[in-house]
């Protein structure tokens, strides 16, 4: 096994690592911290099934921000519904026998990839051309941007010039998953594109694209708008309440 | 910070205790081999540029009928057909050689929407 095979492996692993415990403490961190206040944004469902109803809609139709900036919201749509697509062509590599919705879905997964990389510069040219959001831009807004549109360009680099051998890099990620391991094709387009998804994983936990589990935390979503039926009391408030009582 | 830096170095030891050919294996097509020992360009080259060899040899052939270059599907066909896995097909064609790669990549193959697959020499009734 040649060292460059060896190196991507270990990138791999530890990248995974990271993600998954990085993650997963990120998201105890936001399941577990305090939200003593019931502050759900009005007009808010006054039910359960109300809120999960308000998050899905948020989740997966971006209710707020359609409501706050139409064109903000069409660039956000375009990469993350793209950024759906592909991970779903991306399926390919990672079960055997390929199921027969990936099969199906492939050739929009291409599509998929432009307009990704298409919703990406919209959203960097906002960071550049309204003069608020340039103010108040920091440098990892950019170098996200910039990390996500690489990938976007290399993948579709891959496909559309240089290509490389994709059984070869399937035997290579099924190989990670059996630990089993199988040479990487030594491709600069394809080193460069793995390259960056293993930094993407590592700095996701650090990153404000933690935004993809926290959308499920914010109070101002998931709370139900029933201050006068039920008390709100935090749970590391109790105590004093009933001490109070006494 | 801490907990994490050690959680890695644990990961890492348990790593380098496992065997490199360690699991039950990654499954691999397994296509059939073609005959000779050297297709129009380089093993390497073909896996990876074979698609464009061929829609580029379509349009020269299409649009400005030119034939007879390098790459032609009718010579894929004569050296990469082998006896069909299918029992009721009984004839060379491509099966065994594309298919294999192909499915594990859930690549879709238009060429014979069109085209045939089956190998000339089958045809005399030699299966």
């Amino acid at each position: 096994m040649s060292l460059l095979t060896v190196l991507y492996v270990l990138l791999f692993y530890a990248a995974a690592v990271i993600f998954v415990v990085g993650l997963g403490r990120k998201i105890w961190q936001f399941a577990t911290v305090p939200a003593p206040l019931k502050i759900p944004t009005t007009p808010a469902p006054t039910t359960r099934g109300g809120v999960a109803l308000r998050i899905a809609r948020e989740v997966a139709l971006f209710e707020s921000l359609f409501k706050s900036n139409r064109w903000i919201w069409v660039f956000a749509v375009l990469f993350h519904a793209g950024l759906l697509l592909v991970v779903v062509r991306h399926l390919r590599y990672f079960t055997e026998p390929v199921w027969g919705v990936v099969t199906l879905a492939q050739p929009f997964g291409i599509y998929g990839g432009m307009a990704m990389v298409v919703g990406l510069l919209g959203l960097w040219a906002r960071r550049a051309v309204v003069d608020r959001v340039r103010y108040i831009s920091s440098p990892s807004d950019h170098l996200m941007l910039a990390l996500l549109v690489a990938i976007g360009a290399t993948g579709l680099g891959m496909k559309y010039v240089l290509h490389t051998d994709i059984v070869q890099i399937k035997a290579f990620t099924l190989g990670l998953l059996y630990f089993d391991w199988r040479p990487l094709p030594g491709d600069p387009l394809l080193l460069l594109h793995l390259g960056l998804v293993a930094l993407l994983m590592i700095v996701f936990p650090f990153s404000k694209l933690l935004h993809a589990p926290g959308v499920f935390f914010s109070p101002s979503r998931n709370m139900v708008d029933n201050p006068r039926e039920t008390r709100h009391v935090a749970p590391w408030a109790a105590p004093l309440d009933a001490a109070r009582d006494r | 910070m801490m907990r994490l830096t050690g959680g890695l170095l644990l990961v890492g030891l348990a790593l380098g205790a496992v065997p490199v050919s360690a699991g039950d294996g990654v499954p691999l097509p397994t296509p059939a081999r073609g005959k000779g020992t050297q297709c129009v360009e380089p093993t390497d080259t073909m896996r990876r540029y074979h698609m464009d060899y061929l829609l580029h040899q379509r349009d020269e052939t299409v649009h400005r009928g030119i034939r007879g270059t390098k790459y032609a599907l009718k010579d894929c066909v004569e050296c990469h057909a082998t006896p069909d896995p299918r029992p009721e097909v009984r004839a060379l064609t491509l099966y065994g050689f594309c298919k294999e790669c192909h499915d594990y990549a859930a690549v879709s193959i238009d060429c014979f929407g069109c085209h045939t697959p089956v190998s000339a020499s089958s045809e005399g009734g030699s299966q």
